[in-house]
């Protein structure tokens, strides 16, 4: 095996930086001195590239989680104290599953913090499928939207919207993907507000409208 | 240059990419302590930072997402029975990894799959000539690709684990179970591999 060679078998583990010691020295002084060094650290950075791209070509399933934590209760037995927490990110997730391609792991991700953020602020540790949001009985009847959020939604984006505007998720996403989001409206006007606010969102694919207020 | 810096993976993949975990590392640990201790948080937490990285590893190892999923859960649920033995030499990704390998081996035994390796050594283009050929050249890094792609899987295996895993040279000596000479060689051959179909097709990078 020539010097070269050697260099050629190290280039990988220089690219990576988990060289080192006397082989990166080998690998640097090479690179400085020899013509050919330069053309070989091209011809690595694109094999990086493309055995990146090859990995990151395969898209983990959605639900994944969900699916391990139903491996993980039947291996170990429910949890103890605290039994409907996984019982609630479970069904979020389940429920994610099922939905359309569309809504991928950002949107779950968005979803996850908020049920994480509802359970902690949730009064006397009470407990209850997510679809009731927060606990909150007056979410049962209070005025909502239907929104189809885009495939490529971020979470940073729903989350803060959500929050600054006092929205909340109350169920979903549906089998077609439709989640229906509560409204904090006092009247018609204020409803047709924050519906047109929530329709013009980069991140919203479709927003219909569903119950509106008593008085609306 | 923060070359494995993650290219459009979502938020949750990217807590996965190699600089995060290097400087979650003890973060890591301690959360395997947590697990040891019956933690299933703790474990959770592990799945959704590792999880994509190694499905897709084990895709790559076994050709079938189906039987990759099911093998990535029994690698995390080895990980919840086991996170008490866990060695604290090694970093959290490449013991995962390696049980990964395991089961993944395991299984391909099981369903007899070793006809995928030829069946993609038999993808490795040999002519200059072919219609084939002629489109690779219009695009080197797809060529690349599926020259990485069709490599024998041992050789395939520690491209993918030095470029996209990030693995040292020892890190996949202990995934593969095999010792640092033999990662070298593979790696020396993994490469000399895809210098000759670059060749092949046209791209001839002075060497081998």
């Amino acid at each position: 095996m020539s010097r070269r060679d050697e260099m050629e078998a190290l280039l990988p583990f220089y690219l990576n930086g988990t060289l080192e010691g006397a082989e990166l020295a080998a690998v640097e002084q090479w690179l400085a001195t020899d013509p050919a060094g330069a053309e070989a650290l091209e011809a690595a950075e694109a094999e990086f590239s493309s055995t990146t791209a090859a990995n990151e070509a395969i898209r983990p399933p959605a639900g994944a989680l969900s699916r391990f934590v139903e491996a993980l209760e039947a291996q170990a037995g429910p949890e103890r104290g605290a039994a409907s927490r996984p019982a609630n990110i479970v069904s979020l997730f389940s429920r994610l599953r099922s939905a359309p391609a569309g809504i991928g792991w950002a949107v779950a991700a968005a979803l996850f913090a908020l049920v994480v953020v509802q359970q902690v602020t949730r009064p006397g540790g009470e407990t209850s499928d997510f679809e009731v949001a927060g606990a909150d009985n007056s979410l049962a009847v209070a005025p909502f939207a239907l929104v189809k959020f885009r495939p490529d939604a971020r979470m940073a984006d729903i989350s803060a919207f959500l929050s600054d505007n006092g929205l909340k998720v109350i169920t979903g996403p549906s089998a077609n993907g439709i989640f229906r989001i509560a409204l904090p409206a006092t009247g018609a006007a204020d409803y047709d507000r924050l519906l047109k606010l929530l329709a013009e969102q980069p991140f919203t694919e479709t927003a219909l409208a569903g119950r509106r207020p008593p008085n609306g | 240059m923060n070359l494995f810096a993650s290219g459009g993976d979502t938020a949750l993949e990217s807590q996965a990419a190699r600089p995060v975990m290097t400087g979650l590392a003890a973060s890591d640990r301690e959360l395997v302590d947590r697990v040891a201790k019956g933690d299933r948080a703790a474990v959770r937490l592990l799945f959704m930072r590792h999880h994509a990285r190694v499905y897709r590893f084990v895709v790559r190892q076994t050709g079938s997402e189906m039987l990759a999923e099911d093998i990535t859960n029994e690698v995390f649920l080895e990980l919840w029975k086991q996170a008490a033995a866990f060695e604290r030499r090694s970093e959290v990704s490449t013991w995962l990894l390696g049980i990964a390998r395991f089961k993944a081996l395991s299984a391909r035994r099981k369903r007899q799959e070793e006809q995928i390796d030829e069946d993609q050594a038999a993808a490795v283009p040999d002519s200059a000539d072919t219609p084939e050929v002629t489109t690779m050249k219009q695009d080197k890094g797809a060529a690349l690709r599926r020259f990485v792609d069709a490599l024998p899987e041992e050789h395939r295996t520690v491209i993918d684990l030095a470029y996209y895993h990030g693995q040292s040279v020892s890190e996949i000596g202990e995934v593969l179970g095999i010792p640092v000479a033999t990662v070298k060689t593979r790696m020396f051959y993994a490469r000399k591999k895809l210098g000759e179909a670059l060749k092949a097709a046209g791209y001839d990078r002075g060497w081998p």
